[in-house]
C-alpha cells in the first residue's frame, strides 16, 4: 500500500476527470474518521476539503485572518434573519481545529431516546460501545488538570460553589497544551487532538488522498452504480471558484457538516420530503461579568469549567435544561459581541483583562431548515421557541448569580440596549428580555439534524446506516442525521457514530 | 413584536431601495445631496460614494479620534473583504450602505446624508439604528459593527490600549496583510 497525500488544489485548478472507489466529501470528524476506517481496509478513498489546510505558524492567533481563513463564510455564517452567528469550521479537520477542545460523549440516554422515540434500533448502547470507545481513544480525552484550570474558569466555579450549584471541570482533548488561549482560531502547537492531528494522518498512511480547497457542488446519477460528482477548484484563499472537474465514484459519503451536506443535497434535488428540515442549532448566548481583580482571561484554556446544575434529560424532547460554560476569545471577537459605541467601546474593552465570560448553552428542539438562495448559497431559517428563549433567561440568571458571587462588580448580558445586573434584585431585568431578532449575542456552535435518519423513509431524510433515501450507495455520516442534540459538545458523538458507520458500510462489501 | 420582523433582510433591502427610488422621483434633489463621489484611489469593489458611507459608519462606531487606526484603513479593509466575497453578498452590503447613507431623510426626514452629519449627530444616528425597534436596521448596525470591531481590535497598534499583549507564540507579524 501506497501512502495517500494532501493537495492543494488552488495551485492547480485545471485538474481532469477522476474515478475513485470511494468519495468522501468533508474531512472533518466525521469525513476523516471514514477515511481512515475505509482506507485501512483497503478501499480507493478520495477526501473533498473546501478549506485549506493549516497548521503550525499558518494558525497566526490573530482573529481577522483565522475566521476569514478557518471557518464558513469567512466566520460571517449567520441565520437568514442574522439573529444567530452559525460557527462552522472549513478547514483541513473541519470544525473540530476550531471548537473549545470540550469532550462531551453520547450517552446511554440519547441512545436510548433515540431508540424509544425515533426507532433508531441499530443505535443500541451495546452496537455504539467500541465506537464510543473509540471515539475517545481519538480524542486522547482526559480531564483538564486543575493547574490549567485559569482564573476566568475559576471564577465561574467558585461562584458555582458558593451558590450551590453543581459543575465539572470538562473533559478535553488536549495533548502539551500551552494554554496559549486561543483555541477557537486553531492550535499552532498541535495540542488539540483533532482530525488533523489524528485520523488524517492515519487515513494517509493506510492510502487516503486529501483535496484541499475542493469545493462539491452537485451530486448526479445518485441511483447509478457509478456518481457524478461536480467539484469546484476554489482560489488559495478559499473566495472564489476557478476552476473545477468530476469525480466519478461507486460509494459517496458526505460528511461536510450539518449544514453542508444537506446543502449539497438540496443543490443536487436529491432527498425526499425530510431533507432540508429537523435542523437544531443549540444556541449559546453570551454574558460577561466585569471583575476588579486582574483575570487575564485571554491566556490559558478558555472553555474548562461548566455549571451543569440546569442540565437535564427530558422523556419526550431528549437533552435538555442548559449548561453554563465558560469561554473567552481573542480581542476582535469579544468587542464583535458588546453593542457599543464611540468612546463607549474602548471604555467597555479597556477592561478586557478583568473580564470572565460565559456561554448558555441551550439542546433545542429541531426547529430550523436549510435552504438555499436563489445563487444556491445556503439558507439557515430558524424559530426560536418560546421554551429556548425561557430556558436562556434562566441560564443568564445563573451565570449572573455565579459571577456575582465570585465577586464581579456587574455582570452583562450585551443585548442591542445591554442588560446590566449589579445584585440579585437586579436579576428580573434578564427576565424582562423578549430576545427579539438581531437583539442578542447569539451562537451555534453544534448544528444537527437537516437530513434526519429514521427507520423508515415516512419519518426522515436517511436510513440508519446513513443511506440517503432514493439513492444508491450516496450515505450521509455526519450529524445531519442525528434526529435531536447528541451532545451539548458534538465532536466526540460524530466521531462514534462515524466509526459505527464506517463499519456497517465495510461490513455490506 | 416588532411590526416589520416578517421581512427578510433581502426582501427589506429591495423594499428600502424601491423607497429610495420612489422619494428620489418625488425629491429631484436627493441624489445631490450625495454631492459629488469623491477621486478614491486603489478601491476594488466600492464606489467613491459608498466608501465615504462606510469612513464615516467607522468614525460613529469606533472612537477614532484617540486611535491609531484611520477610517480610511478601516474601510479599504472592507473594501478588501469586499474582493473577496460572493456576489449577494456585495449587493447586500453595497445596498446597505446606500441606505444608512440615506438613513437621516429616510427615518427621521432630514434633507442630509450620514456621511455629512456632525461626529455627535452621526453617533446619534447610529446608535438609532444599533437600537431600532426596526429588525433589519439593527441588522445593518450588526453586520457593520462585527466587521469594524474584529478588525480595529485584531491591530495591534489597538492592544496596549486594553491591555492585551497579542497573541503568546513566536512574533507575530506587525500587521495583517492589506487584503
Amino acid at each position: 500500500m501506497s501512502a495517500g497525500a494532501i493537495h492543494d488544489l488552488s495551485s492547480d485548478p485545471r485538474q481532469g476527470e477522476r474515478s475513485v472507489d470511494v468519495l468522501i466529501i468533508g474531512s472533518g470528524c466525521a469525513g476523516a474518521t471514514a477515511a481512515r476506517a475505509l482506507a485501512r481496509a483497503g478501499r480507493e478513498v478520495l477526501v473533498l476539503e473546501e478549506g485549506g489546510d493549516l497548521t503550525g505558524q499558518k494558525l497566526t492567533q490573530r482573529d481577522g485572518r483565522m475566521y476569514d481563513q478557518l471557518y464558513q463564510d469567512r466566520g460571517g455564517r449567520m441565520t437568514s434573519d442574522l439573529t444567530m452567528a452559525v460557527l462552522q469550521g472549513r478547514v483541513l479537520g473541519g470544525s473540530a481545529v476550531i471548537n473549545a477542545s470540550d469532550v462531551v460523549p453520547l450517552s446511554d440516554e440519547v441512545l436510548r431516546f433515540w431508540q424509544r422515540k425515533h426507532g433508531l434500533t441499530d443505535y443500541s448502547v451495546e452496537h455504539l460501545e467500541p465506537h464510543r470507545h473509540q471515539a475517545l481513544a481519538d480524542l486522547r480525552a482526559t480531564p483538564i488538570p486543575e493547574e490549567q484550570v485559569n482564573r476566568a474558569n475559576r471564577l465561574l466555579r467558585e461562584g458555582a460553589a458558593k451558590i450551590g450549584a453543581k459543575g465539572e471541570v470538562m473533559l478535553n482533548n488536549r495533548v502539551g497544551c500551552q494554554g496559549l488561549g486561543t483555541c477557537l482560531i486553531g492550535c499552532p502547537i498541535g495540542a488539540k487532538q483533532n482530525p488533523r492531528v489524528v485520523a488524517i494522518p492515519d487515513a494517509l498512511a493506510a492510502g487516503a488522498t486529501f483535496l484541499c480547497r475542493a469545493r462539491a457542488v452537485r451530486i448526479d446519477d445518485a441511483s447509478a452504480e457509478l456518481k457524478r460528482v461536480s467539484v469546484r477548484v476554489l482560489d488559495a484563499n478559499g473566495y472564489h471558484e476557478v476552476g473545477g472537474f468530476t469525480v466519478r465514484a461507486r460509494v459517496v459519503i458526505m460528511a461536510a457538516s450539518a449544514v453542508n451536506s444537506t446543502q449539497l443535497v438540496l443543490r443536487s434535488g436529491l432527498g425526499n420530503q425530510h431533507a432540508g428540515k429537523h435542523l437544531s442549532l443549540q444556541p449559546q448566548l453570551g454574558i460577561v461579568a466585569r471583575f476588579r481583580e486582574q483575570v487575564t482571561p485571554f491566556r490559558g484554556i478558555p472553555q474548562a469549567y461548566a455549571v451543569t446544575e440546569g442540565e437535564r434529560f427530558d422523556d419526550e424532547r431528549g437533552l435538555w435544561g442548559f449548561r453554563v460554560e465558560a469561554i473567552m476569545g481573542t480581542p476582535g471577537i469579544i468587542a464583535s459581541l458588546l453593542p457599543r459605541l464611540g468612546a463607549e467601546v474602548m471604555g467597555a474593552m479597556a477592561a478586557y483583562p478583568q473580564l470572565a465570560a460565559s456561554l448558555v448553552l441551550v439542546p433545542d428542539e429541531p426547529s430550523g431548515t436549510v435552504g438555499l438562495t436563489k445563487a444556491g448559497r445556503v439558507r439557515i431559517d430558524y424559530e426560536h421557541k418560546d421554551n429556548h428563549k425561557e430556558r436562556l433567561r434562566e441560564g443568564a440568571k445563573l451565570a449572573a448569580r455565579c459571577y456575582l458571587a465570585a465577586g464581579a462588580y456587574e455582570v452583562e448580558v450585551p443585548m442591542h440596549r445591554p442588560v446590566v445586573v449589579t445584585s440579585e434584585r437586579d436579576l428580573a431585568l434578564i427576565d424582562a428580555i423578549p430576545f427579539e431578532p438581531c437583539t442578542a449575542p447569539l451562537m451555534s456552535a453544534h448544528q444537527q439534524g437537516g437530513l434526519r435518519m429514521a427507520a423508515s423513509e415516512a419519518e426522515g431524510a436517511c436510513a440508519q446506516n446513513g443511506l440517503l433515501y432514493g439513492t444508491r450507495d450516496v450515505y450521509c455520516f455526519d450529524a445531519a442525521l442525528y434526529p435531536s442534540s447528541s451532545s451539548s459538545h458534538t465532536q466526540a458523538p460524530i466521531l462514534a457514530t462515524a466509526s459505527f458507520l464506517s463499519e456497517r458500510l465495510l461490513a455490506k462489501g | 413584536m416588532d411590526a416589520f420582523s416578517f421581512l427578510r433582510r433581502r426582501t427589506f433591502l429591495k423594499l428600502g431601495i424601491a423607497g429610495l427610488a420612489g422619494l428620489g422621483a418625488a425629491g429631484g434633489a436627493l441624489w445631490s445631496m450625495r454631492g459629488q463621489a469623491p477621486a478614491v484611489a486603489g478601491l476594488k469593489v466600492l464606489d467613491g460614494h459608498r466608501f465615504a458611507t462606510m469612513k464615516a459608519i467607522a468614525e460613529a462606531q469606533l472612537p477614532l479620534e484617540s486611535a491609531a487606526v484611520t477610517s480610511d484603513h478601516l474601510a479599504r479593509m472592507f473594501d478588501g473583504f469586499l474582493q473577496g466575497e460572493h456576489d449577494e453578498n456585495v449587493a447586500d452590503l453595497a445596498t446597505a450602505l446606500l441606505l444608512v447613507e440615506f438613513g437621516p431623510l429616510i427615518f427621521e426626514g432630514r434633507f442630509v446624508t450620514f456621511s455629512h452629519l456632525a461626529l455627535e449627530d452621526r453617533r446619534r444616528h447610529w446608535r438609532g439604528w444599533m437600537e431600532s425597534e426596526l429588525a433589519l436596521r439593527r441588522q445593518v448596525a450588526l453586520a457593520f459593527r462585527k466587521f469594524l470591531h474584529v478588525v480595529f481590535f485584531d491591530d495591534p497598534k489597538v492592544w496596549p490600549a486594553i491591555g492585551y499583549p497579542g497573541p503568546s507564540l513566536w512574533g507575530m507579524p506587525a500587521e495583517e496583510p492589506t487584503p
